[in-house]
């Protein structure tokens, strides 16, 4: 067992530096100016720790059963990483993805040997082994390349790609060091108060800061809450907003997101620096970042079914 | 005396008064509202009116366990009004018969 931890340890501590440098560039590409690149990465690195504890699963395996259970989770984890990988590629830009594709051959060679040499107990053990080494290798090789990645410059030799890919983001990270920390952070929105007000009314308490953070009117904003719970409510005298009906502050939290979504944040750019402006009927987003200029879907609350009771109604219009 | 010709015509001017008709703009909204206590309703707009709503209430019905209702509505045309959180459902039955294409479909609501 020791001994397999010591062989196993070093390539999964490996994997995740690995990762770590690719992390780096997607970060980089993140803040571009992709605001949801978020989810992905995230993404990633949830179903990472998963597959190396799949990993841990197999060494047990190894040890307990026949060989035949690897066999069956080995290509799983496979698919599991190229998702993975395939997550972040899409987010990640072209560039992001051809280092993870290293990344992914090299696993999926790995898989491939696994299965061809199955069957031969003993020898596979060591085969695999060879091959943990030889990743570790390929890894240890990126990881020089990374750190010194203007090595090249004094020497005769060739830069390969990603050498000057690094070269390329170390010098945008030095010309806008504000552009990782200050675009990533996007939007921090206050979380709204939904507090509940007996048992038929909500308060949705600091309602009027966000629309001053949002820098939208007030109405606005609370045209959309209203059409998009399909109830009614108003602004009281301690300008909170009172809504009928009981809501919670998770869903107050979605309607927001998707005002967001549709009338504060650019459609082009995702830059929250907009304007909405009312022109003809039409509302439109001015962006103050990159200058476009597109009309947004108007607020229509639609079909309203009746929920009070039918016998109250007809006693106030009778 | 006015010359018919040389009246301005405003080639917009009813273009104007209504373009908030919601049946127009080829979506099919799906709302939800609150009704007393934890009781919900699902509503429906903006369905074809080609297809016969009534039939689909009938397989709604069955297919979520749930009741509902066509109502006419002068302004929104016929409106699917079902009990409960029908919103997922919904959704996953109107694509899966065809009836409604996933990017027709606006959820509304919390
Ligand atoms: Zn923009």
């Amino acid at each position: 067992m020791a001994e397999e931890d010591a062989i196993f340890d070093p390539t999964l501590k490996k994997k995740k530096k690995k990762k770590k440098t690719t992390f780096d560039i997607d970060a980089a590409l993140a803040a571009e100016g992709n605001a949801d690149t978020d989810g992905a990465p995230t993404n990633a690195a949830e179903s990472e720790p998963k597959e190396e504890d799949q990993d841990d699963g197999n060494v047990d395996i190894d040890l307990d059963f026949t060989k035949k259970k690897k066999k069956k989770k080995k290509p799983f984890n496979a698919e599991d990483l190229d998702a993975a990988l395939n997550d972040s590629k899409e987010d990640g830009g072209g560039e992001g993805g051809n280092q993870e594709d290293g990344a992914a051959d090299d696993n999926f060679d790995l898989d491939l040997l696994d299965f061809s040499k199955s069957k031969k107990k003993k020898k596979k053990k060591k085969d695999l082994d060879e091959l943990m080494a030889e990743t570790e290798e390929k890894a240890e090789d990126k990881e020089n390349v990374d750190e010194n990645s203007t090595l090249w410059v004094g020497s005769d030799r060739d830069y390969t790609y990603d050498e000057l890919l690094n070269r390329a983001f170390e010098i945008m990270r030095d010309k806008n060091p504000d552009m990782a920390a200050g675009k990533k952070q996007k939007f921090v929105m206050r979380p709204p108060q939904v507090v509940k007000i007996g048992a038929k009314k909500t308060s949705f308490a600091n309602f009027t800061e966000i629309c001053k953070m949002l820098h939208r009117q007030p109405k606005h904003l609370l045209d959309f809450l209203l059409a998009e719970l399909g109830t009614s409510g108003s602004v009281d005298g301690n300008s909170q907003l009172i809504i009928k009906g009981r809501f919670q502050q998770k869903q107050i939290e979605n309607v927001l997101r998707r005002y967001i979504k549709e009338y504060v944040t650019c459609h082009t750019c995702r830059s929250p620096d907009t304007i909405l402006q009312k022109d003809t009927r039409l509302f439109f987003l001015q962006c103050e970042t990159c200058g476009s200029r597109c009309s947004v879907a108007s607020i229509k609350s639609g079909f309203q079914a009746v929920t009070s009771k039918r016998a109250a109604i007809r006693a106030k219009t009778a | 005396m006015s010359i018919q010709n040389l009246n301005t015509f405003d080639p917009f001017a009813d273009a104007s008064k209504g373009a908030d008709d919601d049946v127009q703009d080829g979506l099919v909204h799906i709302r939800i509202q609150q009704r007393n206590g934890r009781k919900t309703l699902t509503t429906v707009q903006g369905l074809s009116s080609e297809y016969d709503l009534k039939k689909i209430v009938r397989a709604c019905k069955k297919e979520f366990a749930c009741n509902g209702t066509v109502i006419d509505h002068p302004e929104y045309g016929e409106v699917l009004q079902l009990q409960g959180d029908q919103r997922e459902n919904i959704c996953q039955w109107l694509t899966k018969a065809g009836l409604a294409k996933p990017d027709q479909l606006k959820v509304h609501g919390f």
